[in-house]
């Protein structure tokens, strides 16, 4: 049986584009034929469930029944990875949630692969934020996702306080999604499809859409970045083992 | 895979070339074919293409999403239509760029559409590496070197790689310059069968036209021909 993966994705703020981010990880996860769930945060309505209804559901991360159904069933679920979308403002004390059941503890005798996504926003803040979610995570695949893709000013930080920061966190790795045309992100969020879909032309259910051949130009290019970011951290290899993966390769 | 229609690009990274007259020749010879044409005008400013056939010509930019959403959508449709794209020297490099980022000529493959772009060769450098990069981005399309003799005879078409078997070099012939006031004064179209009469042609003047016309018309059909090798080289080689 292999490891389970667990990838948090959260940020300190909302509006920074952590359910995109937990978008691409999913549509990156089915693109390397690794079956994934995900776990949507924003109880009672989810945004990540509407793009992704068959492996999504909502929970509220703070109840222990729903603690439950995510991390007791790690083991048994036919999904290999598990993504959650934390709810802005939750990271920390999710974070600390999985500390007092000692799924922290299991991660770090590597039981468990955890990995947690931060998404950076464009303010100070989230950079405090950065010391104190890394203190709780010891050694975790801790990776800092620069969101450009609704155009946050990153450029305005000041390179020496965020390296202060980044470097109190080791082996941090630092993950950049590109911007994505406006109107291209705005299609596909009429159309309320994972990214591949639109890419592809297709709508929810599978069937034949009627999408702007530019649009998803600019989509599939933009995709394609992100997962040349994830290639780039080698988050295949993280979530399967490398004995698995040559298996795959051999079979496929 | 059999191609059912192309889109035609007339394109130089330079300006007053000859690509609106280009673009003009080739929307008017395939009308000539009976075919359905929808030609589009890429030019800042005066819109040449667009006075000249205003039935066939729509004004295209690539500047914004809108107007990139009306062109490739348009260009990639399988509408039954064979297109011409006027792009003018402004536009040149945000076109290609563009395609090659949404995969334009991948698309228009699988849509059995054939993307042609006539480069009209020039000996400045620009041109020379403009050319280089459109071969290594677009190897799926037929670029064809053109030479407008108009500008003069092409020492430098060496430097213009041919791509592929059968590749030549294609050529718009001299016209004499009493002849060109006649056909650049809109409206005129060459695929009125009583030619630019309309304007007063004289018999001589009109039966030079047409001969220059007619080496124009054979040029293209070849080049028409040549597209169509292309395709049925690739599927014989796909299949064994």
């Amino acid at each position: 049986m292999a490891r389970p993966a667990v990838i948090l994705v959260g940020a300190d703020k909302g509006g920074v584009g952590k359910t995109t981010v937990a978008r691409t990880l999913i549509d990156y996860f089915g693109a390397h034929q690794t079956p994934t769930r995900a776990f949507d945060t924003e109880a009672p309505r989810g945004t990540l469930k509407r793009f992704h209804p068959e492996v999504t559901e909502v929970v509220d991360v703070s109840s222990v029944a729903d603690q439950m159904k995510i991390f007791d069933t790690l083991g048994s679920a036919d999904a290999k990875v598990t993504v959650i979308d934390v709810r802005a403002g939750l990271l920390s004390s999710t974070l600390q949630a999985l500390g007092e059941i000692g799924f922290i503890e299991s991660a770090k005798k590597g039981q468990i692969t955890f990995a947690v996504f931060h998404i950076l926003g464009p303010s100070i803040a989230s950079l405090e934020e950065i010391a104190e979610t890394a203190r709780v995570i010891g050694d975790a695949n801790y990776f800092l996702v620069k969101n450009f893709i609704n155009n946050t000013t990153f450029f305005e930080w000041d390179p020496s306080t965020y390296n202060s920061y980044f470097k109190k966190i080791k082996g941090a790795e630092e993950i950049t999604i590109p911007k994505l045309n406006e109107m291209a992100y705005e299609q596909v969020e009429v159309a309320s499809v994972p990214f591949v879909s639109f890419v592809g032309n297709k709508g929810a259910r599978g069937e034949a859409a009627n999408n702007s051949f530019v649009l998803r130009g600019y989509v599939r290019h933009w995709l394609g970045n992100v997962w040349s970011e994830y290639d780039r951290v080698k988050l295949v290899d993280m979530v399967s083992p490398k004995i698995e993966s040559n298996v795959r390769q051999v079979a496929g | 895979m059999s191609f059912r229609n192309s889109v035609t690009i007339a394109a130089s990274p330079r300006p007053r070339v000859g690509k609106t007259l280009l673009a003009r020749l080739l929307t008017d010879f395939y009308r000539q074919e009976g075919r359905s044409v929808a030609a589009f005008d890429l030019n800042f400013g005066e819109r040449t293409l667009t006075q000249f056939l205003p039935e066939y010509a729509t004004v295209a930019t690539v500047r914004d999403i809108g107007g990139q959403m009306a062109l490739f959508d348009r260009l990639v449709a399988d509408d039954g239509t064979t297109k011409v794209v006027d792009l003018g020297h402004e536009s040149f490099e945000s076109f290609f760029a563009l395609a090659h980022q949404i995969g334009f000529v991948d698309e228009s493959r699988r849509r059995s559409i054939a993307v042609a772009i006539l480069f009209i060769i020039t000996p400045d450098q620009t041109s020379i590496e403009a050319y280089r990069k459109l071969r290594d981005r677009f190897a799926q399309a037929t670029l064809t070197p053109l030479h407008n003799e108009m500008l003069g005879p092409a020492q430098h078409r060496g430097k213009y790689s041919l791509a592929g078997s059968g590749q030549v070099l294609m050529r718009i012939p001299v016209l004499a310059p009493g002849l060109r006031k006649y056909i650049e004064t809109p409206p005129f179209s060459f695929a009125d069968s009583n030619m630019g009469n309309a304007v007063g042609i004289p018999l001589d003047a009109h039966i030079e036209l047409q001969r220059w016309l007619r080496r124009i018309y054979l040029e293209f059909r070849e080049f028409d021909l040549r597209i169509l090798l292309a395709d049925l080289q690739s599927s014989m080689r796909l299949k064994s």
